[in-house]
């Protein structure tokens, strides 16, 4: 099922963010969306998944319990190892057979190419090794829907290359609807398979791009 | 080849540090023994050396071991009640605002009291014994449940984001990310309480004419006029004192392994 965005409408004070806003966000695609700085984008996010309610309007088509994100920034536990980061999203009291989900971890980390790290703690990882684990989060969750906002932004070129190929390669093997936003156009092209462009507030759509 | 010299500087840093700190102590305790030989009077000031003979003079006796031990038992069960009820009720008020809200004027009386008030009223209420045990814990208390509230509310919000948007349990969000958080604020309140709890202790045992204690034997050299020994149980108390916050350090620092280390560092 697609997400529909119908009449959205959101202010921050006198500041008008959506107004009778209309988005439809395909199945199992890549949508990626580039705008100025504080257009709005990452409130987009937060209203999909549920970090912020709009002020009237629907948005329809979302689990609330099946939304994984991956923020610009890794936000992992510094306290627990890769794998016990990873393990920390699974609901313990859903899974039936404890440590049932070892395999599916074992195999997360062997495709982000972690698999010799698992042990380790993030401050031990590079920057770039610890947003893959953020990915490997992501992907393990089992969400419909993944919100990743900027999560390429801190690294450097070749790294940030590195990750997107990792990223097209866990997406390929699990397909699910994606949203990305970012300000990178380059970093929009190389995932996306729909583009928008998002005008500065309030929001509105100034060009869609099918390209896959 | 590297690696050896980094031992070997690390291992003279240490040496240096051994005996610069050596070299304070004896500077106090030279300017300690001067100031005796001025004075002259070992009633007013007995001198270091008199001061250890004292101790070792103590020592031979089995009660000085019982007044030590029933002291360190008051001083321990004082901190080690306000530590965990300071952790559970903390965390309570941190996460939850009325509980904050109905705890913080309680709290609050309790530290504006002064110490020997509190002594004096409770040792209306309970035994002599008890008093100093109580009287740590009231003391103490306030200090570990305003740390952790403190850490509770410096809970990076990123994360605790995060762990809403994957509908982590809420236990597993306390064991996770809370309780981590606020180990810095719990070891911190732990070590001033520790500091605190001799203090208190030895002042309410001398209030309370709590028996056997190392404060009542503090008062009695002091109506007795033997200074020399009021200073060597004062001596004792330090170095108590001392070794404690040591072992407490070691033992800390043993138990944080990896990313905990991180986060006390």
């Amino acid at each position: 099922m697609s997400i529909i965005i119908k009449d959205l409408d959101k202010k921050y004070g006198q500041e008008t963010i959506f107004e009778d806003f209309n988005l439809t966000f395909e199945k199992n695609k890549i949508t990626g969306i580039l705008g100025p700085s504080g257009a709005g984008k990452t409130t987009l996010l937060n209203l999909c998944s549920g970090l912020e309610q709009p002020d009237s309007g629907m948005i329809e088509g979302i689990n609330p319990q099946a939304i994984s994100y991956i923020f610009q920034e890794p936000r992992l536990l510094p306290w627990r190892t890769v794998r016990e980061n990873l393990r920390f999203v699974f609901n313990e009291k859903a899974i039936k057979k404890p440590g049932s989900h070892e395999g599916d971890i074992d195999a997360m980390l062997e495709l982000v190419g972690l698999a010799t790290v698992g042990d380790y703690y993030p401050q031990e990882l590079s920057g770039g090794m610890r947003q893959r684990v953020a990915i490997a989060r992501a992907f393990l969750y089992p969400s419909e829907l993944l919100l990743m906002d900027e999560p390429f932004s801190s690294l450097d070129c070749s790294l940030k290359n590195r990750l997107i190929e990792d990223f097209s390669k866990i997406w390929e093997q699990d397909k699910r609807t994606v949203v990305f936003v970012s300000h990178n156009e380059d970093e929009i092209r190389r995932l996306a398979h729909v583009i928008l462009t998002f005008s500065d507030k309030p929001v509105r759509i100034l060009q869609k791009e099918i390209l896959k | 080849m590297k690696i050896s010299t980094f031992l070997e500087n690390k291992r003279s840093k240490t040496t240096k540090k051994i005996i610069g700190k050596t070299g304070v102590a004896l500077f106090w305790v030279l300017l300690w023994g001067l100031a005796a030989r001025w004075v002259n009077s070992p009633l007013v000031l007995p001198s270091p050396l008199k001061t250890l003979e004292g101790v070792i003079s103590l020592a031979g006796d089995f009660e000085f071991f019982v007044s030590i031990g029933v002291t360190l038992l008051r001083v321990f069960g004082g901190v080690f009640i306000s530590v965990a009820l300071g952790l559970v009720l903390g965390l309570a008020g941190g996460l939850n605002k009325v509980f904050f809200e109905t705890m913080n004027p309680f709290v609050s009386t309790i530290k504006s009291l002064p110490v020997v008030s509190v002594i004096i009223l409770i040792n209306l209420w309970i035994a002599s014994g008890l008093v100093p045990l109580v009287v740590t814990f009231l003391i103490c208390f306030p200090v570990t449940w305003t740390n952790v509230v403190q850490g509770v509310r410096a809970t990076d919000k990123k994360l605790l984001q995060m762990a809403k948007l994957y509908n982590v349990e809420q236990t597993k969000i306390i064991r996770d990310i809370y309780v981590p958080s606020i180990k810095p604020y719990a070891v911190s309140a732990l070590m001033n309480a520790i500091g605190l709890g001799w203090k208190v202790t030895v002042t309410a045992e001398v209030l309370a004419n709590a028996l056997p204690s190392i404060g009542m034997n503090l008062y009695y050299a002091k109506i007795y006029l033997e200074t020399d020994l009021l200073f060597s149980w004062t001596l004792v108390i330090v170095i108590c004192s001392l070794v404690i916050e040591k072992i407490t350090l070691q033992v800390i620092g043993n138990s944080q392994k990896g990313g905990d280390q991180c986060r006390l560092s």
